[in-house]
């Protein structure tokens, strides 16, 4: 028998042993057990060493409020820190280490930093950081050497460095109603929701729902609540209205009713089940929602409050009856409030002795003070406990009489042995779902609490979220929210359940800390004291807000939890101001951590969805090596084996020069523009006219945005009266179609035109070199390729081995091309043709690297010149400008700045020292390699030359085409490439394009 | 006639997979059809373009956003105002509706190689399809013959309901494979048979 487990109770299944081990140490708990519920049950009170002092520290709560006891889970070579003990599920195999500690738990190096702590307060970062302003050390880097060791010193757990092998997903959900939290008022919401019809989700962040029901003791419709509220589950469960989430916490309230959720799917489990996600985040957009939260209880502040074995009275609560476990065996209890006074009941009748009830109240109610003369043991009423006892376990506590009213202790203090302190400071409504759909909490004088807000949003707030503390009040208002939330108005409200429950009164007497000598601590997580809140004051920090920053209260995992409103009282006294006057932070987002790998969901490893053309797989088993072009992956090469990529395009760009070569264009945006409008419509947004193009004919065409700079460039198909296709360049695909809807969809909604992207109906394949004509007589049936069929620019219809094509007769690299565009399904049949077809003309397929090479040598522009700031004149396309007709961008394009001389203009860049040029080097008419400057341009685009036998690139030059038959260098510092460079025309090549009209 | 060839050959592995402890979640299928047909209607001509789906297809579609119907081998949906997207296992309905559509109605576009249709049917379908797109799947927001637009990640995708537990996802060509491979991936929890 474990040595704190009582003897009978708790909803645990004690046929079930679990073993898991902690610190390398076997355990065993049992099936319902957390964590930490198991290692107290095996006598463990030793968890953690605190942020900033090493402390010990032991368990204060037993939920996701736990400030202390965080633990790190290690799977395999994956660790995961941080996990609240308390929220952690045991199961067979379970690994777990404790944090910030060297070399182990019981034996930290670092609590020598407790010697330290006179100057570890508030503001030690910001104070010491800012390194010595007088002395030897002044100016030197020496506080930056000592950062990093002090850095060591504090913290949390570390991340491990392995990658993550759990798998996370992403799921939307869409309801009626959500029910956050299912205790009492949570399910009886749920239920009254899901009667009147609503679509209902209850969300649940423990692993067993029915919340308060779990622990509290009472009977609910003649059951023990445990009993009725699983019970009331089964129902909820098997309603087709009803989806239940358990281990899921809602953490966000986001415009519109959106909600965001994580599910802890499978950390209760050694293995996931096959294919399911370790998390699972959700998204939940409903029409309403019941906030049924509950609320937290708040420690008292007190020297020596962080000692394990100091727990509050709830949490102890819960341990004995939910999991049937005693957190001590002599325990002293220490209250400003009644709540605790059923935990005594509890305890003595699982069978731990009561040492002291410590009240800070004169005044206990009758009822109080008859369950203390019950449960035995001292009861000091109108006391306090003024420190603890003992080493990294509490053993006795000193208690001293107060003055509730002002704080002031009198008498000697005095020593209780115990082993155990409960304790409860009263309990403040679980409000930060609501805070972040709400205006500002209203504080209550009478709770000492701040209660929720005003919504913004739709919600409905139900039980002790609403400071309605008791189960049956809890029962009656999430009646009533659950109507309110479904819309419904005819609930029969006399049919609830009754609740037979000792009446408590909550109100606690506003008491927050024990002003004694010690180490009082207001915020466990971050180790703040109250002293550090004075201290603050002191230094200036009197809002909550930069008292937070300048302390960290209120941050870290915990987000404050136990300590935001400990916090804000000692704040407020020394202020000398009323609670509600000095504030509160609004609680943002996340309620508690959320796994970033549930934030990427299946976007983990996987970031981008890939697109593929048709002939994707003929390419890769052919060799090719490939580039993202956006999401596309293209060819770049068709490497031979030992080829370097120089090699391999250089000689795909000579084959094509000296015979034919086939490139896959299909990645090429495509957009039909359709309509009776359509000629219009393309003549407006086009520079150059198209609807004077005859049918059966192809134009290239230049686009401007609405200041003048060019936006894209491609070539639009006339294949109809109304019909045209028009392509863009790869990479502004999207772009151009939004421009495009744009301008239909608001400037001008009058014109009849329709426009569908069907870059994905077409295959592309385009032929060039000067027997491409002799490759598509071979093959191509049904019509005609000689020139009078098919002059430059026009188009036919045919067959390529039964597969009807569509032939377009045009070329972007200055040979005689053609660009066949078949259906995306028969794309890899017709390129297999053409490459059958060719291969009597040894036809090469070729990539990227040759197309570009292509292009630089025949002086065409592509994104690397279109880059936003160039105009229709700097890239020498002015005669593309129409005269006779306005057109988008006609009206800015002849501003001043955008006619100037001086402007980067496009040239042509030859290398004088036969060495390979690279995009981005820049263009300089003096070299200074030290002190490079005087950048005249950059190289946009760079190749060997195999038709020049040079290295070549295109650059925009300031005052380019007056530069040309120049000399210059280029500037490349971070590659240190400098050299002699001519500045020349960017027609490299067959710059009358007799070659491609041949 | 040349078949058309799926963008999903290589990654297209029918059997079962993933975990089957309650069964098979969901089947996973590619409809292929031989026509997928774009319609477009000029403001104010909405009618006439359902009233040439009803005599080109022979489907009856609702009047009002994103309804549809489907038969077992012809189907029609809205997509968007005005727009509709219409599917038939044979190929040919582009030359049907070029006749039947005039100019001043509307336009009519082949998507027939452009769009690759996946099926997904089975008990599981809503809840597969939840993990892609922030969409309501349940039969009252989304009643059977009905269409959705709607985008995961980068990928548009238009969705029909096609029976009770029974989508039809139209997705890019170019895209069809990652998305095939991402809808595998998501359907193995609920346990997967490709046929």
């Amino acid at each position: 028998m474990s040595p704190r487990r009582a003897i009978s109770g708790g909803r645990i299944d004690r046929l079930r042993t679990i073993r898991f081990t902690f610190d390398g140490r076997p355990f065993t708990g049992h099936a319902g057990d957390t964590l930490a519920s198991a290692l107290l049950a095996n006598g463990v009170t030793l968890f953690a060493r605190s942020f900033k002092y090493h402390r010990p520290r032991g368990v204060l709560t037993a939920g996701i409020d736990e400030p202390n006891a965080l633990v790190t889970v290690l799977s395999g070579a994956v660790r995961e820190p941080n996990i609240p003990a308390t929220m952690l599920e045991i199961y067979d195999g379970l690994n777990v280490a404790s944090q910030n500690r060297f070399p182990s738990l019981a034996y930290d190096v670092g609590a020598l930093n407790q010697l330290g702590s006179k100057v570890l307060g508030a503001g030690f970062y910001y104070k010491t950081f800012m390194g010595p302003v007088i002395g030897p050390l002044k100016g030197t880097r020496f506080w930056m050497f000592c950062e990093w060791f002090i850095r060591r010193a504090a913290g949390l757990g570390s991340a491990g460095l392995e990658k993550d092998p759990s798998r996370y997903e992403r799921m939307n959900a869409f309801c009626d109603v959500l029910v956050v939290g299912s205790g009492p008022a949570g399910l009886i919401a749920a239920k009254a929701a899901s009667d009147s019809g609503a679509r209902v989700m209850l969300a649940e962040l423990d692993a067993t729902p029915g919340g308060s029901a779990n622990w509290s003791g009472e009977t609910i419709d003649g059951l023990p609540a445990a009993e009725w509220a699983a019970e009331t589950l089964r129902d909820l469960k098997a309603r087709e209205n009803v989806r239940v989430l358990p281990r899921t916490t809602v953490w966000g309230y986001y415009d519109g009713n959106t909600l965001s959720a994580v599910e802890r799917v499978a950390d209760h489990r050694n293995t996931p089940a096959k294919g399911e996600p370790r998390h699972r985040h959700w998204t939940i957009r409903t029409q309403s929602v019941v906030l049924a939260t509950g609320a937290f209880e708040r420690p008292l502040v007190f020297p020596g409050n962080d000692r394990p074995g100091v727990m509050l009275a709830g949490a102890a609560l819960r341990y004995v009856n939910q999991y049937g476990v005693l957190p001590g065996q002599k325990i002293a209890i220490f209250t400003n409030n009644d709540s605790a006074y059923h935990t005594a009941e509890a305890l003595k009748k699982a069978g731990a002795e009561i040492v002291a009830m410590v009240d800070v109240r004169d005044d206990t109610s009758v009822a109080g003070r008859e369950i203390a003369r019950e449960v035995g043991g001292e009861y000091l009423a109108g006391h306090a406990v003024v420190a603890t006892e003992g080493g990294a376990q509490v053993s006795g506590i000193k208690v001293q009489r107060i003055n509730a009213a002002t704080g002031a202790l009198s008498g000697d203090p005095r020593s209780i042995h115990a082993d155990c302190l409960l304790v409860s400071g009263g309990w403040s409504p679980t409000i930060h779902l609501a805070s972040q759909a709400g205006l500002k909490p209203e504080w209550d004088n009478d709770l000492q609490a701040f209660l929720p807000p005003k919504p913004t949003q739709n919600w409905v707030g139900a039980g002790a979220f609403n400071g309605s503390f008791s189960t049956e009040k809890a029962i009656s208002e999430g009646h009533a929210a659950g109507l309110t939330a479904a819309g419904a108005t005819d609930g029969k409200a006399d049919e609830l359940p009754s609740v037979d429950a000792d009446a408590f009164d909550p109100n606690p007497a506003p008491v927050f800390e024990i002003k004694a000598k010690g180490k009082a601590f207001v915020d466990l997580q971050h180790d703040v004291t109250a002293d550090d809140v004075r201290l603050a004051h002191r230094e200036g920090f009197v809002s909550v807000e930069h008292l937070k920053r300048y302390t960290t209260l209120g941050m870290a995992t915990d987000q404050g939890k136990t300590s935001n409103i400990p916090g804000l009282a000692i704040m407020a006294e020394t202020l000398g101001k009323p609670i509600p006057d000095v504030g509160t932070t609004r609680f943002r987002a996340p309620f508690a951590p959320v796994s970033v790998g549930s934030l990427a969901g299946e976007r983990y490893g996987d970031i981008r969805p890939e697109r593929l053309t048709p002939m994707y797989d003929w390419h890769v088993e052919n060799g090719a090596e490939f580039y993202a072009a956006g999401l596309w992956h293209r060819p770049m090469i068709y490497g031979l084996s030992g080829e370097s990529v120089e090699q391999a395009y250089v000689r795909e760009t000579k084959a094509v020069r000296g015979g034919v070569g086939l490139v896959d264009v299909s990645t090429l945006g495509k957009i039909a523009v359709q309509g009776p409008d359509a000629g219009a419509f393309l003549d407006r947004v086009y520079t150059n006219m198209f609807s004077t193009l005859a049918i059966g004919k192809a134009r290239y065409g230049l686009m401007l945005r609405e200041d003048g700079f060019v936006l894209d460039d491609g070539t639009t198909w006339r294949l109809g009266e109304h019909d045209f296709l028009m392509t863009t360049t790869t990479a502004n695909a999207g772009k151009v179609m939004q421009h495009l809807e744009y301008l239909l969809d608001v400037v001008w909604p009058e014109l009849k035109v329709q426009l569908t992207s069907v870059t994905d109906q077409w295959a592309g394949a385009a032929i060039s070199g000067p027997k491409s004509r002799d490759v598509l007589a071979a093959c191509v049936t049904g019509t005609k390729v000689d020139n009078d069929a098919l002059p430059f620019m026009g188009i036919v219809y045919g067959e390529i081995d039964g597969a009807p094509v569509m032939i377009c007769r045009l070329s972007f690299s200055g040979e005689l091309a053609y660009e066949v565009y078949s259906g995306a399904g028969h794309g890899t049949h017709v390129w297999q043709a053409l490459i059958k077809a060719g291969e009597p003309f040894a036809i090469v397929p070729y990539g990227l690297e040759a197309l570009g090479t292509m292009r630089i040598e025949k002086g065409h522009v592509t994104g690397a010149e279109i880059d936003g700031r160039t105009t229709a004149r700097d890239l020498h396309l002015d005669w593309m400008l129409s005269k006779k007709k306005p057109f988008i961008g006609s009206a800015m394009m002849d501003r001043e700045g955008l006619v100037a001389e001086d402007r980067l203009q496009l040239v042509g860049i030859v290398s004088l020292d036969n060495r390979p040029l690279n995009g981005g080097a820049h263009i300089v008419e003096e070299l200074d390699e030290a002190n490079p400057h005087g950048s005249l341009g950059h190289l946009t685009a760079a190749c060997y030359s195999p038709s020049l036998g040079k290295y070549i690139g295109l650059a925009l030059v300031k005052g380019g085409k007056a530069r040309q038959g120049t000399r210059a260098f280029i500037s490349d510092p971070l590659r240190k490439r400098f050299g002699p460079v001519e500045i020349v025309s960017h027609h490299f090549f067959d710059p009358e394009g007799s070659r491609m009209h041949g | 006639m040349v078949e058309q060839e799926s963008p999903l050959k290589p990654v297209w592995k029918p059997g079962t997979r993933g975990n089957f402890s309650d069964g098979v979640g969901v089947y996973l299928s590619e409809t292929a059809p031989g026509s997928i047909v774009q319609l477009a209607a000029w403001h104010g001509e909405e009618k006439a373009i359902i009233a040439a789906i009803k005599k080109v297809a022979g489907l009856t579609l609702p009047d009002g956003a994103g309804g549809g119907a489907a038969t077992g081998t012809k189907a029609a949906f809205g997509f968007a105002p005005g727009k509709f997207l219409v599917v038939d296992e044979q190929e040919g309905l582009v030359a049907a509706f070029a006749k039947s559509v005039k100019t001043e109605t509307g336009t009519v576009t082949d998507l027939s190689h452009g769009r690759t249709a996946i099926r997904i049917t089975g008990p599981k379908a809503e809840w597969v399809l939840a993990k892609f797109f922030a969409i309501d799947f349940s039969l009252t927001a989304f009643p059977v013959g009905a269409g959705r637009s709607t985008v995961h990640h980068d990928i548009f995708a238009q969705i029909q309901r096609s029976a009770p537990t029974q989508f039809d996802v139209y997705v890019f060509r170019s895209f069809a494979r990652s998305f095939w491979t991402a809808l595998c991936h998501a359907s193995e929890e609920v346990g997967y048979e490709v046929k």
